[in-house]
């Protein structure tokens, strides 16, 4: 079973621990990773790259010291390696130009507003994986419990 | 543990009964590719129960290994030896040809139409015209909806199928009260609409076509007379289905309104589906008096999708691949059983002639039914179909009853009534993918349509003697 990850990216450790908590319950399939800034986050891709890992989904702040997170989303849409990673942005703080940006150039998939509704973040999350999971040709079958309901039915007819 | 046994005895089990010698086997004269075929069928067996590896792929290790020890081109040392011991080798020509049996094509003229019907959205238009009728009753809406998968689970896969009428009946099903029973009833309605109405048609669902493989010579069944008794048979079955899920489960709710946004396509390219889609259900209700037998007319559709793209070469790559060559898997292995003469000297050394024929039959179809439960119902069909096929043959007690067509068409109904685990067909899969139904639930509904199926079955072919059918 190769291993597929989940990354998410906040500069305070409050907020980041809380989205790690909210995806608890995805860890039974992913590896849910937690990251404090950009180059964190990089480091842990070029990781989960050389290990052959995949990487199903990152959800990610915008304003960090550092590489901002709309900055890091668009190397990542570029990076062949992920081309299939699914992409949130979850932020209080995105000017409409980060958000334009974030739209066209990261192609990010959602956009969350802080604070956030845990249960439409983890139903986003789970709708994306799914997605991810067929993208890629995975069995379905095997991943119970995080499957998306109405994504499976989508891509089954 | 668990997992030792899992990977561990489907390869040791084979390896073990190819090293014992021939005499061990309680088998008379048994040949050594004969050994190597019950090696191999064991193999598929316990491949297909346990599954450490997916199920088609056990099938396509079966067609590969036939091929290198029990083919006439085979690995050299395979081949050599005192011919008297080593026995009858198959054809390579003929094992490989399984890949396009014309079961296989059939099958594949199935898929051409499904895709397109769903590409062109004939399915999801001809569901909101169908489901008119049937106002907003919520026990109405349930029959109608139960109706429409049915039918169309008759010509599209049972999976596809479901998942189309789950993604209509979604929005609805979070509309109910948690604690309304009703939604339990209507997420389980479409599976158990699905698996009985695969019976209906003989591409209706994978084990059906596997059947037909063994209905040969004048046991021969055509499209129009597979549909002429099954579809009673599906409309009885649905029918119980309807009150067990009504009664079990009533619904609250009094007003169920079912949305679907869609308009018949009509582009020149919708109406070629439309035109072929009609011509081709035709052409195979007709029998065989245009000349052409099912196999053929099925390729009718496929020339046509192909030639006017509306089956494009991306759509092509979305063919359900890994359910052909499951179904070849099965067909090959049947193929061995019979080429090399394993199936009558394995029949023959256990005195069946001795069994009452109703012992056998209802005890074929219980296994079949148990089997189909806990495995893919492809699979359990591969497995039973060339086993019960040769019996029949050989038991000439059943021909009063009509032969061996009714012990394989009794083995069939069974394979598709195994439907009480989420884990016994996709459509159940995806049904307990809702939420709205618990194991417990499904395993109700399950285990009694299944049983009274079975024995329905039985009343039909008792029937279907009666009027001198079969």
């Amino acid at each position: 079973m190769e291993k597929i990850n989940i990354i998410c990216i906040d500069d305070q450790a409050d907020v980041l621990n809380a989205v790690v908590k909210d995806l608890a319950e995805l860890e039974s399939h992913f590896i849910v990773e937690g990251c404090d800034s950009a180059a964190d986050c990089e480091e842990l891709l070029e990781e989960i790259d050389a290990n052959g890992e995949l990487l199903a989904l990152v959800i990610s702040d915008h304003v960090m010291p550092g590489k901002s997170g709309v900055e890091m989303l668009t190397e990542l849409a570029a990076d062949p390696r992920f081309q299939g990673t699914k992409k949130i942005l979850l932020t209080g703080q995105a000017t409409q130009k980060d958000t334009i940006h974030a739209i066209n150039q990261a192609n990010i998939n959602h956009y969350f507003e802080k604070p956030w509704d845990k249960d439409a973040l983890v139903n986003e999350a789970k709708k994306l994986v799914t997605e991810f999971i067929f993208e890629k040709g995975f069995n379905f079958q095997d991943f119970q419990g995080v499957i998306h309901s109405e994504t499976l039915f989508k891509y089954l007819k | 543990m668990k997992n030792l046994m899992k990977y561990f005895l489907p390869f040791a089990i084979p390896i073990l009964v190819l090293v014992i010698p021939t005499e061990a086997f309680p088998i008379d004269n048994l040949t050594i590719t004969e050994q190597r075929v019950i090696a191999l069928f064991l193999l598929a067996a316990l491949c297909w129960v346990l599954e450490p590896i997916p199920i088609y792929a056990t099938s396509v290790l079966v067609i590969v290994l036939l091929l290198m020890m029990v083919s006439n081109k085979g690995l050299i040392f395979f081949r050599t030896g005192d011919p008297e011991t080593l026995g009858t080798l198959v054809s390579y020509q003929d094992i490989m040809a399984t890949f396009a049996s014309p079961i296989i094509m059939l099958f594949l003229g199935g898929f051409f139409l499904a895709m397109a019907a769903t590409k062109y959205r004939l399915d999801v238009n001809l569901a909101r015209v169908l489901l008119k009728p049937f106002g907003k009753n919520p026990s109405h809406v349930m029959l109608g909806l139960m109706v429409i998968t049915a039918i169309f689970s008759m010509f599209m896969s049972n999976t596809a199928t479901t998942a189309m009428m789950l993604s209509i009946l979604t929005p609805v099903l979070a509309l109910f009260d948690k604690k309304d029973l009703g939604r339990v009833a209507f997420a389980l309605a479409i599976p158990v609409a699905a698996n009985i109405g695969g019976i209906g048609t003989p591409i209706g669902t994978p084990p059906n076509a596997i059947a037909l493989k063994y209905l040969t010579g004048e046991n021969a069944i055509n499209f129009g007379e597979w549909m002429s008794f099954a579809v009673p048979y599906v409309v009885v079955m649905l029918a119980l289905a309807w009150f067990l899920l009504k009664i079990l489960f009533p619904a609250e709710k009094t007003e169920i309104n079912l949305e679907i946004k869609s308009k018949f396509l009509k582009t020149p390219k919708a109406i070629i589906v439309y035109i072929t889609f009609t011509v081709t259900v035709l052409l195979w209700l007709m029998g065989g008096r245009h000349g052409m037998n099912s196999y053929v007319v099925a390729l009718i559709p496929v020339a046509v999708f192909s030639i006017t793209s509306i089956i494009t070469k991306e759509d092509l790559k979305t063919i359900s691949w890994d359910v052909l060559w499951l179904v070849s898997g099965g067909i090959a292995l049947g193929l061995a059983l019979n080429k090399t003469g394993l199936a009558q000297n394995a029949v023959s050394a256990i005195p069946f002639g001795e069994f009452s024929p109703y012992v056998v039959i209802a005890g074929a179809a219980t296994l079949c039914l148990l089997m189909a439960n806990f495995m893919s119902h492809t699979a359990t069909a591969n497995l039973l179909m060339p086993i019960v096929a040769a019996l029949g043959t050989s038991m000439e007690s059943l021909l009063p009853l009509g032969g061996s067509i009714v012990l394989i068409l009794a083995v069939t109904f069974a394979a598709s009534l195994g439907m009480s685990l989420p884990i016994s067909t996709p459509p159940n899969a995806l049904a307990n993918a809702t939420g709205h139904v618990n194991s417990q639930q499904m395993a109700k509904v399950g285990v009694i349509l299944g049983v009274v199926g079975v024995l329905l079955s039985f009343v039909m072919l008792f029937v279907l003697r009666q009027i001198g059918f079969i």
